[in-house]
């Protein structure tokens, strides 16, 4: 199959992602959106964020950029930059400012990966001006009310270098993601794998207590993405134990300890 | 230090014949000569231990070596070197802990059962496993349960306590399984409540249930033979549990459906057992197959259904009315009944359960009231960015609710959670505290919840010791666990120690800080680069016209930044031992404030502890400035409090600093200790034995990627420090009024 290129501010979400609210966090982001104020998603990693991004996209119907932040990306990166074609010097938009002009979504992932002062080009894009300053061809771009600005971060990972600063985190309402409860776990596992409830519910009940190593050993527990990972291993007919370590205990952590604890975790519940 | 030449086993050599042919009561040459040869004798394997052994025992009791050196000689011929080492560190560890008495005792028992523990066998010890059993609980059960030694297996509701080896099995892992089994068996004792039943009580007030937490001990208060009730319970109890664990742990039901058959091969037959005991055993072996090994006394087919009939039940109340009259069926029979070890289930022990609870209530309502008078004392300021810190971020405003109770204290509004409701039942009102009920309180007063501070308070494992292994260099091996060191925070003063040295030191700090900042690596653009990501104009704009004007064009017309971050965490370690009295400790401080000045400025992390203490079981440690701490007033008034205190035992120091290093991510790790001379404390802490465990700390810091340097004030400069602190990780000044300018240029030195 030939892959088609799309323009990253020309792709729409076009099929309903699956995503189950669990509260009621869709009503929250929808009244953000019409009163233009940016969102900040926060939570664990894998428990659902970009999935409820590309959900809001879908259900409001407007082009979704995402940007996955890291720690190199740079001001350039995301507003644009002077590129030498055939002699000539040629502006490239970045896709911030891509998102701004086509009034889509712009999905900033995992922020606080992002180098500080990269993350300050947002700031007048954020409040209430929402202007993007392109500062080397002097320009003001106004955003469209249909624009709307979301950021993700993951506050569990405490580290002194990786906070966001209280000047961007100000700018936005937080919607927190957690771990969804134990039944709606379970059928999103089932949802999204395909296996059967009983599976599922061993599953979800060995990550919940891998969550309860958060911090006695484990920087984080299995994320739902994790146990749909196992889930599918099991369903393509790897053997369960196998399919949670390969899936679940072995991305988790290196220490060998750890890992022995956890795949008898898993041993004693499959 | 002219014994440095020397291995140890040439002082302790020495050490050991000074102090035998000294002793008066002995002149014996030739005893002291035998005695000699026979160490000399011994296995490598073991000797130095020995010797080491027989050194300690001269200082107090001369006289008695030659009688252990023969128990020794003796119990070598029945043990193996290897074994025999570990003979003689348990010998070591009674004298050093317990004392003589108990140490002739162990010696003198030297029958083949009590070595039988020495020898080695096939099986698996505790020690092999136990972290990762630790981590297995705590992972199933969400709680903090950590994992003790016991012959039994029992748990007290805060420790699993398991067998120090398991050899039931020849096939280590089957004895792994088991270990497993009987750890997530205790979980599930915890878990459903089998250690905390609700109780009628005859002796409550009006006949009231008892507190869950005496509940047990009420239990068996009842029966004459507590040993009896209590394994009859564990059985019944065990039964229920079954469905339990089947639910939460069908995996490793699944595999203990076999191993419970194995241990029940392993078991004995009923024949020659009191009718008491082959009655409980019976019901034990049925527990594990449904058979019983031998003729049953009589009720026990009745009994039978009884435990059958115990697996169906929700909750121990139930399992308590069967009891009773399980009881009563084996009280008819014979006696005396003996308690046998039963694998896998264990055994219960309501006095630990309940001395376990009650020092977590204690320990709790400690808590509270500390975190109570703590938040009464804080500044409103600090109140408000440590509910903003991350624990707390996420939880909602509180608004006052009619329905609730609230605690006034100097102004101040506490929520009051069933926890502290209970706090206050039991100790009383806190001093000038007013109980408010919430139609009273105003609507959009800030309202404080201890829950909130209190979940920080017990990652910071306030008062709570830490034990560390204190390196012994004659025994070539760690007395485990030999200190305890207990976090403290240190006073503040209100003194103005740093205002005042900011104002001596006003034109240096200024030097300093700009000398500081130009270490600061801000991003700098580079241009004219061959790649990057962005385009120099004006290369380009030069390179066009080259190109208009036919010369070959430059090909740098890049920009790129240049990140080269500082990524660096100093933990400063000051000594606060008794002798930095006076100057010395002023000085100190005075360091500190130059460097937190220079450091501040230059935007590195770095933290400040201090130590002191009396003896291992009390190393101090105190909090001046933590990692995330802010350089503000409240660690001036910190740093002005810093005092002189007691000894300097600097083991547990270093390697708790090493720990608080460890968890932080920082591609450079600095641990820059200040101190005043050798290292000293009351117990024995000194000479080379100090400096030996010193030196091993640091050589672990090293190990774990943390780069020491000590600054020592000493103005004899010592020909230890070399061999202490490593030829180049250390200076000396002579005077001590050097080191705030030489702190702040050493810094540069080892950073840059």
């Amino acid at each position: 199959m030939k892959t088609k290129a799309i323009k990253s501010e020309e792709y729409v979400v076009e099929e309903e992602p699956y995503y189950r609210p669990v509260s009621n966090e869709v009503q929250v982001f929808e009244s953000a959106f019409s009163n233009r104020i940016p969102v900040l998603l926060k939570g664990p990693t894998g428990c659902g964020k970009t999935r409820f991004m590309q959900y809001m996209a879908w259900r409001l119907k407007r082009p979704l950029v995402t940007i996955s932040c890291h720690d190199d990306l740079t001001a350039s990166d995301l507003v644009g930059r002077y590129l030498v074609r055939g002699g000539e010097t040629v502006w490239v938009d970045g896709p911030l400012t891509k998102a701004v002009k086509s009034g889509g979504f712009c999905y900033l992932d995992e922020v606080v990966e992002a180098r500080k002062d990269t993350t300050v080009v947002i700031h007048p894009l954020a409040d209430d001006r929402r202007i993007l300053p392109v500062e080397k061809r002097g320009e003001l771009l106004k955003a469209p009310p249909e624009f709307m600005l979301a950021i993700s971060y993951n506050p569990g990972y405490q580290s002194v270098l990786k906070d966001l600063k209280q000047s961007t985190r100000q700018r936005f309402i937080a919607i927190e993601f957690t771990y969804p409860a134990k039944d709606l776990e379970v059928e999103i596992v089932m949802h999204e794998s395909g296996i059967d409830r009983v599976t599922a519910e061993k599953l979800v009940s060995i990550g919940r207590k891998t969550r309860n190593l958060k911090d006695r050993g484990l920087v984080e527990g299995a994320s739902t993405r994790l146990l749909i990972h196992a889930s599918h291993l099991i369903r393509s007919g790897i053997d369960a134990r196998r399919a949670c370590e390969v899936a679940i205990s072995e991305p988790l952590t290196d220490d060998h300890e750890m890992l022995s604890a956890l795949t008898e975790i898993a041993a004693s519940i499959i | 230090m002219q014994s440095k030449s020397r291995t140890p086993y040439d002082q302790l050599w020495e050490g050991l014949m000074k102090n035998l042919t000294a002793d008066l009561f002995n002149e014996d040459r030739v005893e002291i000569e035998g005695v000699m040869q026979d160490i000399a004798s011994f296995d490598p394997r073991f000797r130095q231990k020995t010797l080491a052994l027989c050194h300690t025992l001269s200082l107090s009791a001369p006289s008695l070596v030659p009688s252990v050196v023969k128990r020794l000689r003796k119990t070598s011929q029945a043990l193996k070197p290897r074994e025999m080492e570990r003979w003689v560190t348990r010998a070591f560890d009674l004298l050093e802990s317990k004392g003589m008495d108990q140490f002739f005792r162990f010696l003198s028992t030297t029958h083949d059962d009590a070595l039988e523990e020495f020898r080695t066998r096939e099986g698996l010890s505790l020690q092999a496993v136990s972290a990762i059993l630790e981590a297995y609980l705590r992972g199933i059960s969400g709680i903090t349960l950590t994992v003790g030694q016991a012959e039994e297996s029992y748990t007290d509701t805060g420790t699993v306590y398991l067998p120090p080896l398991l050899s039931v099995f020849k096939d280590r892992d089957r004895n792994f399984l088991l270990y497993k089994m009987a750890a997530a068996h205790k979980w599930a004792q915890i878990a459903a409540g089998t250690l905390t039943p609700q109780v009628e009580s005859p002796h409550g007030a009006d006949g009231a249930a008892v507190t869950a937490d005496r509940g047990l001990e009420e239990l068996f208060a009842h029966y004459d033979n507590q040993e009896l009730a209590a394994d009859l319970y564990n059985l019944l109890e065990a039964a229920r549990l079954e469905s339990f664990l089947h639910r939460e742990l069908p995996g490793l039901m699944r595999e203990a459906q076999e191993l419970k058959q194995e241990i029940f091969l392993t078991r004995r037959s009923l024949r020659g057992l009191s009718e008491q005991s082959a009655f409980v055993e019976g019901l034990y072996q049925y527990f594990l197959k449904g058979r019983v090994k031998g003729l049953m006394p009589a009720p026990l087919p009745a009994a039978l259904t009884a435990l059958d009939h115990a697996a169906q039940f929700t909750s121990p109340a139930e399992t308590q009315g069967i009891l009773k009259d399980l009881y009563e069926a084996a009280t008819k029979l014979e006696g005396p009944y003996q308690h046998r070890s039963f694998p896998y289930i264990g055994a219960i022990k309501p006095d630990r359960v309940a001395l376990c609870i009650s020092r977590r209530k204690e320990q709790r309502r400690k808590q509270i009231e500390e975190m109570i008078s703590k938040i009464v004392d804080m500044p409103d300021i600090e109140v408000e960015t440590r509910k903003a810190a991350p624990a707390a971020q996420t939880r909602v405003e509180r608004k006052p609710r009619k329905d609730a109770e609230y605690l006034l204290v100097k102004g101040k509004l506490f929520e009051l959670d069933e926890e502290t409701k209970a706090v206050i039942r039991q100790s009383g009102l806190f001093s000038d505290g007013i109980l408010l009920d919430g139609s009273s309180v105003k609507e959009g007063s800030v309202i404080f919840s201890i829950g909130d501070f209190l979940e920080g308070a017990d990652r910071e494992e306030t008062g709570v010791g830490i034990r560390y292994d204190e390196w012994d260099y004659r025994r070539g091996d760690y007395k485990r666990d030999w200190c305890t060191l207990i976090e403290k925070d240190i006073h503040p003063s209100d003194e103005p120690f740093v205002d005042l040295t900011l104002k001596r030191y006003w034109g240096y700090i200024k030097i300093l800080r700009r000398k500081f900042e130009l270490l600061r690596k801000d991003l700098r653009i580079l241009r004219r680069q061959k790649d990057g990501d962005d385009i120099d104009i004006d290369a380009t704009v030069e390179a066009f016209s080259d190109i208009k004007a036919g010369i070959s064009p430059g090909e740098n017309v890049f920009t790129k930044l240049d990140r080269q971050e500082r990524n660096i965490a100093a933990l400063f370690l000051l000594d606060m031992s008794g002798s930095t009295k006076g100057w010395v400790n002023d000085v100190e401080k005075e360091a500190l404030v130059l460097m937190s000045e220079a450091l501040d400025s230059l935007g590195d992390r770095y933290a400040i502890y201090g130590f002191s203490g009396i003896a291992r079981s009390n190393c101090e440690y105190f909090t001046i400035k933590r990692f995330d701490d802010r350089y503000g007033e409240r660690v001036k008034k910190r740093i002005a409090g810093i005092g002189p205190k007691d000894y300097t035992r600097m083991g547990p120091p270093l390697r708790h600093s090493a720990r608080i290093l460890r968890s932080l991510d920082a591609r450079t790790k600095l641990l820059i200790v200040l101190s005043d001379g050798k290292p000293e404390d009351r117990d024995g802490y000194k000479g080379d034995y100090a400096i030996e465990d010193t030196r091993k700390a640091l050589i672990e810091a090293k190990e774990q990627g943390i780069k020491a340097f000590c600054i020592t004030i000493d103005r004899e400069a010592s020909a230890y420090l070399p061999h202490l602190f490593g030829e180049v990780s250390y200076t000396v000044l002579d005077d001590v009024r050097k080191l705030p300018n030489r702190i702040t240029e050493i810094y540069r030195s080892l950073t840059t």
